[in-house]
């Protein structure tokens, strides 16, 4: 992020990655409850975790799809017209 | 209780052309030691998760690099 940008630039990149850092915290504790649930079947309190977890990361990813655009394909994310599904940035450009 | 790193010496053969390698280390993270895990173990928050690299902080290991503490001269335990 080079200091030439302007400023607002600087807080819409800031709340951007913010937002993405959240959905992937989410995502990752998703993936651990995963792999847990799969030896613990009977653990309601994590299976309750898990569906609250997986509720709030499918909200902050509705709200990150509003602003930003698809996160995923084949019908998983919403379009925006035209076809923004090849727009910058791309996964390893962010 | 689990200590980390625990090191041991390869055996050196008397006709090896390589010089040779006097100690050789491995990685015992917590989940060795654990067996099943126990329910409602106390866990990190999803930022905290994603830094350490598990939800747990019981099976936080920190992996350091062993190259980085070099294993030639001493060899008991480095954390």
């Amino acid at each position: 992020m080079t200091e030439k940008q302007p400023s607002k630039q600087n807080e819409t990149t800031q709340a951007y990655y913010t937002l993405l850092e959240q959905i992937q915290a989410l995502d990752f504790v998703l993936v651990e409850l995963t792999l847990y649930l799969g030896t613990h079947p009977e653990d309601s309190q994590a299976i309750q975790q898990f569906n609250t977890t997986s509720l709030q990361s499918n909200q902050l990813k509705q709200q990150y799809q509003q602003l930003y655009g698809p996160l995923y394909q084949f019908g998983a994310s919403p379009s925006g017209t035209p076809w923004n599904w090849k727009d910058a940035p791309w996964p390893w450009q962010v | 209780m689990s200590t980390y790193r625990k090191y041991y010496r390869p055996f050196i053969g008397p006709f090896d052309p390589c010089s040779p390698i006097q100690w050789k280390s491995y990685e015992t993270p917590p989940q060795l030691y654990l067996g099943f895990q126990p329910y409602n173990l106390p866990q990190n928050s999803p930022k905290e998760a994603l830094r350490t690299g598990t939800l747990w902080p019981a099976l936080f290991a920190p992996y350091p690099d062993p190259y980085k503490v070099s294993t030639s001269e001493e060899g008991e335990e480095q954390n």
